[in-house]
């Protein structure tokens, strides 16, 4: 078993900034770090995080440099990018 | 050319052949390393006999006439004379290719069944924590309950166990003396024993709690209730509540049909309720041209879907399949009938929702919305509901809540689903969401 290489990565989530590794799911990267809401839901505004953590169930959709819709369970953080919790 | 979709055990056994011929073969998968939800790793594969996944990825890494392209989410496919051509969506471009015969391997998700707080953070597949854990190296909370049914928790519960999380139980619904009703099963499948014996092993090491019986049935956040339950998942009344974080629940898989519906290959309903395709004895589908396997044509686990992907690859190129690769694919899929006779997914569930409880998460709809439909509205199947309540159709196409929805329906107007509309609940005429933006894109530099 080879150990992987483990290269920071920042990012920021709603203005804050985080760090995780590279090749991390940004759903993954923020729940490292204790995060337990990426969004709130469009009409009852309760908490969401992760379901089904492999791209089908689209509930921890996030806006990513603007593009809303995005799967944080799926798209791998890469340096600077902002996220942002869908409205 | 032959394109293969995804790139779990089905379909690296099928490009490993491929690859071994000569053929020109290209693998669309749309995860960003190959693997499937079973093989999922970073650099190193860990979990029962993982060593051999390596034994593949490298025959379709290192092979020349093999293209893998990884993060490729095929959206569409049509069939024209003699070919057929997928468009898929690959880093952020729609793009198309034209192959003479293709081969699905398209997987199955967890299978979830609704509970009061299933809705709230920390609430999750196993499938969802095994990904977090052994896709990314991240543990998904500080007490982890698993429950649910079937062989699948045991890995989840090991390999949360073995990471250093703290896991306190396996929840399982049915008793493992279910076993006993599929002797022939077991005494063809003596390797199956070893696997048992490697996570009976493991459990021990980390003592983990197994309540047999029993299932998660609602959630707060940080208490899970847990409940004595019957053959049919019916609560038994009997409850006691666990301190917990995380609830990774799953009761089975829903194989992804959506690609193969798309082509127009036939479908059935499988024992279980679960939507497959049809295949012959060489996993050749209705349409020509097109092999189905692994999970797609009957949830059996990765040796089967190991066995059927390298049959219907060796299919694909004339290739002779031996009697002792059809015998193994047989012993499997008896194998596979008993896990469904063992881990069967009853309608007592039903009776753990309370009315509030979210059926559909995207649209949010509750439990008493789509019993309204039905007794208010009279809907008397889920496409009707669904119209009346948007359940189902929001982002994930009702891949999540349809069986459930469906299955509420036939209970409130005292029927069963028919076969017909779990196989259409179970298709959708897209397979991922593409923005019209992007197709445009795609249709203009054509």
């Amino acid at each position: 078993m080879s150990k992987f290489a483990e290269r920071e990565v920042t990012f920021t989530f709603n203005g804050e900034t985080f760090k995780g590794v590279e090749g991390q799911s940004i759903a993954a990267a923020l729940m490292a770090t204790g995060v337990r809401e990426l969004r709130k839901t469009r009409f009852d505004g309760k908490p969401r995080l992760i379901f089904c953590g492999i791209g089908i169930c689209f509930d921890c959709v996030v806006v990513i440099d603007g593009v809303a819709n995005q799967r944080a369970c799926l798209v791998e953080i890469s340096d600077g990018a902002k996220i942002e919790s869908q409205k | 050319m032959i394109a293969i979709i995804g790139a779990g055990p089905a379909g690296l056994a099928a490009a490993k052949v491929a690859a071994e011929s000569n053929s020109e073969v290209i693998v669309l998968d749309s995860a960003p390393r190959p693997g499937g939800q079973y093989w999922r790793h970073r650099d190193y594969v860990q979990g029962y006999k993982s060593h051999r996944a390596s034994g593949y990825l490298d025959s379709i890494i290192g092979s020349k006439n093999v293209t893998y392209i990884h993060g490729a989410q095929v959206w569409s496919a049509t069939r024209g004379k003699g070919a057929i051509t997928l468009n898929y969506l690959h880093e952020g471009s729609e793009k198309s290719i034209t192959v003479e015969k293709l081969i699905l391997t398209t997987g199955a998700y967890d299978r979830s069944l609704p509970f009061a707080g299933w809705e709230l953070p920390g609430s999750m597949t196993p499938g969802a924590a095994q990904a977090l854990l052994k896709g990314h190296g991240v543990i998904g909370g500080k007490k982890i309950l698993v429950s649910g049914t079937g062989p699948f928790l045991l890995p989840v519960a090991v390999g949360l166990a073995e990471a250093g999380a703290d896991v306190l139980g396996i929840i399982e619904a049915h008793s493992p003396l279910r076993w006993l009703r599929s002797p022939i099963a077991l005494i063809l499948n003596p390797q199956k024993a070893l696997e048992l014996l490697y996570y009976l092993r493991k459990i021990r090491k980390y003592s983990l709690k197994v309540y047999f019986g029993s299932a998660v049935i609602g959630f707060n956040g940080s208490k899970a209730i847990l409940s004595k339950v019957k053959s049919n998942l019916e609560s038994k009344g009997k409850v006691t509540e666990i301190e917990c974080d995380v609830v990774a629940a799953g009761w089975g898989f829903n194989p992804d049909v959506t690609l193969g519906g798309i082509l127009g290959c036939n479908q059935k309903v499988d024992r279980d309720g679960t939507v497959i395709f049809s295949v012959d004895s060489e996993q050749r589908s209705s349409q020509q041209n097109i092999w189905i396997a692994g999970e797609a044509t009957g949830i059996g686990g990765a040796d089967l879907a190991l066995a059927e992907g390298e049959i219907a690859a060796r299919s694909a190129l004339n290739d002779s399949i031996p009697l002792s690769l059809k015998f193994k694919r047989f012993r499997l899929r008896l194998f596979a009938t008993a896990l469904q006779r063992s881990y069967p997914v009853g309608n007592g569930w039903q009776g753990w929702i309370k009315p509030e409880t979210k059926i559909c998460r995207c649209e949010e709809v509750s439990h008493s919305e789509i019993c309204q439909s039905v007794t208010e509205l009279s809907a008397q199947d889920s496409r009707t509901s669904k119209l009346f309540t948007r359940a189902g159709m929001g982002l994930c196409q009702g891949r999540v809540c349809s069986r459930n929805v469906s299955e509420i329906i036939a209970g409130e107007n005292g029927c069963k689903v028919t076969d017909q509309e779990r196989i259409s609940y179970s298709n959708r005429p897209i397979a991922a969401p593409i923005s019209l933006g992007v197709l445009a894109d795609g249709i203009n530099s054509q």
